[in-house]
Order: structure tokens, then C-alpha cells, then sequence
């Protein structure tokens, strides 16, 4: 039975590899927390799944989460103080008044795009959630790396990051999958980091 | 407290059921080694919150902040505080209205009804306007706290930085507001003060009697002063503005003028309207995530009489050095006051000056409990003390062990 999964599984990852991905900024250094996924890649994993966006310490954790198209988010907080959660973006309208210990029913994202996220009390706190119109997606770690399983041959890749100019359009990029590493440099420059020193104090703003 | 004020307390308890709402609060537990030198609180010139009468344990806080969500843009705010000294008493130290409207725009705006505090101090932060770093207040803030409050109406609107893309944030407040005439009252006889002791609504509170109330011009003025009271039927108003830079470094510069009619007098209650208008400027920066500077400066003017009989100026600075570490977290505050007489009643001196030195430790046991201990040091001058057959010098101490509980 094993040598049959193992078989299935060796078929299966014929057509789809795993593949590294590096996303590198105009000056070649690598972009982390970045979102990048296979354009009209059909969904892989389940609906059903658990996608959280959490408020701790007065900030969204985490700062950026990708999502499947359709996918239901929960939205804990986890300080002891209220949060007001807000989106005016197109994608996704919402508000949600969050206590502690008292979680609020999933918000369902049926459509794709950039969903930016505020507080109306605490007004810094600032997050997105990433809704991809494809199954195979990941964000990119400290290295701006990424492992997703690719296709052989042609595919389109999109790849969003919240330091974008225009967060509502990712850029796009037609590839060929022919070599162990796959690298993108992006064409815009990133805007400048936003620093925050924001603590405890800053509850009762 | 009065009426009104049971009525809105019953209020507070008994809100939750219609509406979504948030408590916290904290009680402190002090051992007080006090100050041989009568509290003003006990109508001595002492310039601390406690003296000798007080040594023991003593409540210093007992606190409970409600916030209550009515719709998704109006909230309603209270504040209640129960002190023991001078005499137990409870009563809100803020109640209002708030309508904070969720909207589109990256601008944010704000309105305020009801009586508070302007948001002048960098010191007072937390929930219920308690400060972490000492448990004294600066001079400055000690007066915001016993004598500032206003009732009225403030707006503000805000651009968020990050809303904006920016490392800076800006926010305007303006208010108008009624009460608070008899501001500058404590300042003028007393001079600044060093606690943590806020006014509740409709407080008065007690101070040593000068010589110069035996005059037939002062005569009317009672022994005390209630200093939210509406005395001249005026508005007064101020306006403020916060600038924040990564919330690294916070500047907040507020003008406040109470419009004061020097010349109105409430002959029932014995308290005059004071001209008190001042200028506060309080700066933070933190250094890195442990340490951090806090400066305020204040600076202003005060005046009561037909003929501005008692005209005063005041100023104030301090400078707060404050360190975490781990659970820990020492805080050390230089303060200076002065108040100086530039009428011509000579019959009645308000000079004061003073300097004081506040060292702190407070160890957070667990998110619920917090330790600490503070010593405190205070000299201070007043020229109307020989009058009440005191030194016109003199230097006080205070030493402090807490325990709060935060709910």
C-alpha cells in the first residue's frame, strides 16, 4: 500500500515541482513577505482550511496572510483590549468590533485581490489579507524565498507586496520552468519601510 | 456626590445589559511613610498627598474605567474613582460621549461630549489617566489632575501616518468647554503639589488658609475650591496638537484658556472665576524599547478680582528618565515649579517656588499584579507661610510601598 502512495506521489510530482522562487527588489536584495502564486492555478487546498488574522499587541499578526479565493478568515483578538477592525477596500467591506474571548463569526472572501485592514480605534495598526485568484500561492521568507509547485513549462506568476505603489495590482510575470531557481527582480521600487515603536502605553490613544 | 452623578454611576452598573461593554480598572494598596508636614488635603502646607496622619496602608487607587459600544460610532466613556483621603469619597473623573464615525477617508475625526481631560500629558497614558513611571505625578500633572478637567465639547481629526504612507502623524484637537473657572486657585494660595489624588466631579478640595483671607478682599473666598465649578457663564476653549513620529518621539502642544471674568464671583459657593490661560508642551522619545524621556513644560498666567487683585504667573518643567527592564521598570523625574505674585496687594504674597526629586521601581508580577516602591524628595518656598507661623522654606520626603491589582 506505501509503494503504491509513494508511486502516486512520484506520478503526481511529475507535473507539478516543487519549485524555489526568489524574489529580489531593484537593487538585487531579496523582498521577504512577499505574496506570490500561480495565476488561474486551480485550487489545491481545502475551503475549509483555518486562516486567521489575530490582533496582538495592538498589531495585526500576521501583517500579511494570503488567502485561497473563497476562503473564510477568523479574526481573534488577542489583547485584552477592543479592536475595530475595518475594510473600505473593494475586494472585501467590513467592520467587526472585537473583544477578547469573544470571537465573531468567519468573514468569507469570495473574490480576489487586496483587502487593506484597519483599526477605527487604534489607527496604526494596518494589515492585508492577500485573496489569490489561484491555489498555489506562499509568501516569502527572510532569504525572499518561496517554495511553490510549479508546472513544467509556461505558466504566469503574480507577485504582490504591500510596499507596492499601487497595492491593488500585483505585477505579473510569464515564466519557464527550465532551471533549479527561479528568480524575479521586481520591476517597481519598493517604497520605504514604515517603522512603528508602538507598546503597551498606547492602548488608550 | 450629587444627583446626577448617583444617577449616571447606577447608569454605568446597570448599561451592560444594553449595551456591549469593556471594564478595567486597578487597585492600589500603599504602606505610606509620610511627611511630618501637614497635606494640604488636611489644610497644611505639606505638598505631598499624605503626611504622618496617613502612615500605614492606605487605598491610593481604586479605579474602574468603562467603555460602553452603543453603535458602531457612538461609545459612551466613564471613569470612576473611589479615594479614602480626605474623606471617602467616589465620583467619576471623566464621563463622556464619544462619536468616532468609521469612514473611507484616510483623515480620521472625533467629537467628545462630556467632561475630560485634555490630552496634554505624555505622563498619564494608561486607563483612567494613571501613569506608569512614578506613582507622584509631576508637578504639572498633579495640577492638570486636581484642577483641569473640561465639560464641553472637543473635536479632533487625525492623519495617520501609515494611512498615508508616511513615518509622521499629525492630530488637531479644539474644545469649548463651560466649568473650570476656579482653575488656578491652588496654584495662587497653595502653589504646585506633588500626588496622583484626581478630582472627581463636584470635589472641592482643601488647602492651608492664608493670613490674607482674613482681608475684607478676599473675605468672600471660601476655604476651599471646587475647581470645575461654572462661575461667570463664559465658554472657555483650547486648542492642541499632537505630532508622532513612528511613535518614537510624541510632541503634544496645547493653549488653554478658561475665559475666565476675574470679576465674577459665586457668593453662595465662595468661588471666584479665574483668567487662567497656559501653554503645555510635552515631548517623549524613546531611546530604544527600554528606555525613554519624557519632558512637559508649562507656563501660564492666572488672575481673580474686579481689579485682577491676585495676578499671578506660573511655570513649570519636568524631566522623566524611565527604563524597562525585563518585569522591571525604574523611573526617576526631576520637577521645578514656580508661581510668581505680580499684582499689588501686598497683603497677599503668592510666590512659590520648589524642586523635587521622584525615584520609582515598579515590578510587574503578572499581567494582574504589580509591586513597587517610590521615594520621593520636595523642597519648596511659598512667601504666604510665614503668615500661617510656618518657615517659609521647607523640604518634605515621602516614601511609598504598592501592590495593584489590574482587572
Amino acid at each position: 500500500m506505501t509503494r503504491i502512495t509513494l508511486l502516486l506521489l512520484l506520478l503526481f510530482s511529475q507535473s507539478l515541482l516543487a519549485q524555489q522562487i526568489q524574489i529580489v527588489d531593484k537593487q538585487n536584495q531579496p523582498v521577504k513577505n512577499a505574496v506570490v502564486w500561480l495565476k488561474g492555478s486551480k485550487q489545491v487546498s481545502a475551503l475549509d482550511s483555518h486562516y486567521t488574522m489575530s490582533q496582538k499587541k495592538r498589531a495585526f499578526v500576521p501583517h500579511v496572510l494570503a488567502v485561497p479565493q473563497g476562503a473564510n478568515v477568523e479574526f481573534p483578538n488577542l489583547d485584552s483590549i477592543m479592536h475595530h477592525v475595518y475594510s473600505f477596500s473593494k475586494t472585501k467591506q467590513f467592520e467587526l468590533k472585537l473583544y477578547h474571548d469573544k470571537p465573531e463569526k468567519p468573514i468569507n472572501f469570495a473574490q480576489s485581490g487586496v483587502v487593506e485592514l484597519g483599526c477605527n480605534i487604534h489607527d496604526w495598526m494596518l494589515g492585508y489579507i492577500v485573496v489569490v485568484d489561484g491555489g498555489i500561492y506562499g509568501q516569502t521568507d527572510e532569504q525572499g524565498m518561496v517554495e511553490l509547485r510549479l508546472p513544467e513549462g509556461k505558466f504566469t506568476l503574480a507577485v504582490w507586496h504591500d510596499r507596492f505603489n499601487d497595492i491593488s495590482t500585483p505585477e505579473t510575470i510569464d515564466m519557464t520552468n527550465n532551471t533549479k531557481l527561479l528568480s524575479y527582480q521586481l520591476k517597481q521600487a519598493l517604497l520605504p519601510k514604515l517603522e512603528l515603536s508602538s507598546d503597551e502605553f498606547d492602548d488608550y490613544e | 456626590m450629587n444627583k446626577w452623578q448617583a444617577l449616571l454611576l447606577a447608569g454605568v452598573f446597570g448599561f451592560p445589559a444594553v449595551a456591549f461593554a469593556v471594564h478595567d480598572g486597578q487597585v492600589t494598596v500603599t504602606a505610606v511613610r509620610g511627611d511630618q508636614l501637614a497635606s494640604y488635603q488636611r489644610k497644611g502646607i505639606g505638598l505631598y498627598r499624605y503626611d504622618q496622619e496617613h502612615d500605614g496602608v492606605v487605598i491610593s487607587q481604586a479605579m474602574l474605567s468603562s467603555r460602553f459600544e452603543l453603535t458602531s460610532d457612538w461609545s459612551a466613556h466613564t471613569v470612576v474613582n473611589a479615594h479614602p483621603d480626605p474623606e471617602l469619597t467616589i465620583g467619576f473623573t471623566q464621563a463622556y460621549l464619544q462619536y468616532q464615525p468609521l469612514t473611507a477617508s484616510r483623515y480620521k475625526w472625533a467629537v467628545k461630549a462630556g467632561g475630560f481631560y485634555p490630552k496634554m500629558s505624555l505622563e498619564n497614558p494608561q486607563s483612567g489617566w494613571m501613569s506608569p513611571y512614578n506613582y507622584t505625578n509631576s508637578a504639572i500633572n498633579s495640577w492638570i489632575g486636581e484642577e483641569v478637567r473640561a465639560f464641553g465639547l472637543e473635536a479632533n481629526i487625525k492623519r495617520p501616518g501609515r494611512k498615508f504612507r508616511s513615518n509622521h502623524s499629525f492630530e488637531g484637537f479644539a474644545a469649548v468647554f463651560k466649568g473650570n473657572d476656579p482653575a488656578g486657585t491652588l496654584l495662587s494660595w497653595r502653589g504646585f503639589a506633588m500626588h496622583d489624588r484626581q478630582t472627581t466631579f463636584n470635589e472641592q478640595i482643601d488647602f492651608a488658609i492664608p493670613h490674607s483671607f482674613e482681608w475684607t478682599q478676599l473675605d468672600k473666598q471660601a476655604e476651599y475650591v471646587e475647581p470645575f465649578e461654572e462661575v461667570d457663564g463664559r465658554f472657555g476653549y483650547y486648542v492642541g496638537a499632537h505630532w508622532d513620529y513612528q511613535k518614537k518621539s510624541q510632541l503634544r502642544v496645547y493653549y488653554y484658556d478658561n475665559n475666565g471674568d476675574p470679576g465674577a464671583l459665586n457668593t453662595r459657593t465662595g468661588q471666584y472665576a479665574w483668567d487662567t490661560r497656559f501653554l503645555s508642551a510635552a515631548w517623549l522619545y524613546k531611546f530604544n524599547k527600554q528606555t525613554r524621556i519624557i519632558v512637559q513644560i508649562l507656563d501660564g498666567k492666572t488672575a481673580m478680582g474686579t481689579n485682577r487683585g491676585v495676578d499671578n504667573d506660573f511655570y513649570s518643567h519636568f524631566v522623566l528618565l524611565s527604563h524597562k527592564l525585563d518585569q522591571h521598570r525604574l523611573t526617576i523625574r526631576y520637577d521645578y515649579f514656580k508661581v510668581s505674585d505680580h499684582d499689588d496687594w501686598q497683603f497677599d504674597p503668592n510666590q512659590s517656588r520648589g524642586e523635587a526629586l521622584t525615584a520609582s521601581w515598579r515590578y510587574q508580577l503578572s499581567t494582574k499584579w504589580q509591586v513597587g516602591a517610590e521615594y520621593s524628595v520636595l523642597s519648596s518656598d511659598a512667601q504666604n507661610r510665614p503668615g500661617m507661623g510656618f518657615n517659609e522654606h521647607n523640604s518634605q520626603q515621602q516614601l511609598q510601598l504598592s501592590a495593584s491589582w489590574h482587572f
